[in-house]
């Protein structure tokens, strides 16, 4: 049931007919992690809590540097110093009060990201490291939790949604690639509302977009180049025999 | 030049005019199907061939990026801004990065030299 303030406020995205009451009600009812709170995790968190994603949780590790402010727009140069968690979960509950915002100040790592997911619809990813991702992709995959990756550098971003037991993991790729690489700010923000976007529309039921595709995006000549992928067989993560 | 090309996970491995046939060498399978876009039955066959004009890195780097654009695949490891890598990918010779050999991508290839192609993802948030 949504309030009559709730009706107010998500007026916009209710006049969508492939959206409307029920949707939102979906969306009110519905667990997200977000892994990570940096570049990706600002823009993504700020758009779920703005859209109605009843409960959701943040995770990082990290504190606010003057070196982060070009683009994770949560952060300001009074929060210099502070838990990132802990500004990210004042400044979201100030945008939209009624979505459960819970902090966890954590390192994602193998011991603990099953724990960190468990009983969410959908994980969303804002790392910015490898072996996180990986064991972040491997705990989603024994949940059978849709892990909605992505990931920037310099003008350029990627993204893929991957569905356990359906998409390849990102395990599938021996994926490699450098990091540090520095990044300008309109990029995490474009790659994290574009996998913002994939979230709704998991949590909506309907089928996502980048679900089997790898989406890349080039700052430099604006183009989105889309490219089908496939599963790795011989996946030690999500191979068929692992998974049963 | 000849090239023989097994598309990998995120990469494609050629080998240069190769002396003997040329096997998946254990990859089992393809999962970034357009890979084999300019060559279809490489989803079969496991790999390809392709006739190379020129004998440099650069020429092969450039007649697959040629063969790709035919095949209606965006796929071009050079950077025709810049004339070298483009960042997306990266590329090795025989296990070394092009930037450490001598000529760098106008290094001349010779018959059995392994090129490794990678498609690059990105990791920082």
């Amino acid at each position: 049931m949504l309030d009559r303030d709730e009706l107010v406020r998500y007026d916009r995205q209710l006049r969508i007919p492939d959206f409307g009451e029920a949707a939102q009600k979906k969306l009110k009812i519905s667990h997200v992690v977000i892994a990570g709170v940096g570049g990706l995790g600002c823009a993504s968190a700020t758009y779920l809590v703005a859209a109605g994603v009843g409960h959701i949780t943040i995770v990082d590790f990290d504190v606010v540097e003057l070196s982060n402010l070009n683009r994770q727009v949560l952060y300001w140069e009074e929060d210099i110093g502070a838990k990132k968690v802990t500004v990210a979960q004042k400044k979201l509950s100030r945008l939209n009060p009624t979505i459960e915002i819970t902090p966890v100040w954590a390192e994602i790592t193998e011991q603990n990201a099953s724990s960190i997911i468990s009983g969410a619809q959908v994980v969303v990813d804002g790392l910015d490291k490898l072996d996180a991702r990986l064991a972040l992709n491997a705990a989603c995959i024994r949940q059978k939790i849709p892990y909605v990756y992505g990931g920037v550098s310099r003008f350029r971003g990627m993204m893929t949604t991957i569905i356990p037991g359906e998409t390849p993991c990102l395990a599938c790729f021996n994926p490699e690639g450098p990091r540090g690489l520095g990044v300008i700010g309109m990029i995490p923000a474009l790659i994290a509302n574009l996998q913002a976007l994939e979230t709704i529309k998991l949590l909506m039921g309907q089928k996502p977009s980048l679900a089997g595709k790898l989406l890349r995006f080039n700052g430099n000549d604006f183009k989105f180049r889309i490219y089908d992928i496939e599963k790795n067989e011989a996946c030690q993560v999500c191979s068929q025999g692992l998974l049963s | 030049m000849k090239a023989v090309i097994t598309p990998g996970f995120s990469e494609l491995i050629i080998i240069v005019n190769p002396a003997g046939k040329v096997t998946r060498e254990g990859l089992l399978n393809i999962n970034m199907p357009w890979l084999c876009a300019p060559w279809p039955e490489a989803r079969e066959e496991g790999v390809c061939e392709a006739e190379v004009e020129g004998d440099t890195l650069r020429a092969l780097l450039t007649t697959l990026a040629e063969a790709y654009k035919k095949a209606g695949v965006d796929f071009e490891p050079i950077n025709p801004r810049t004339n070298d890598m483009d960042e997306d990918y990266d590329v090795l010779v025989n296990d070394k990065n092009y930037v450490t050999i001598p000529d760098g991508l106008n290094a001349k290839l010779k018959d059995g030299d392994r090129v490794k192609l990678k498609i690059l993802w990105r990791w920082d948030g």
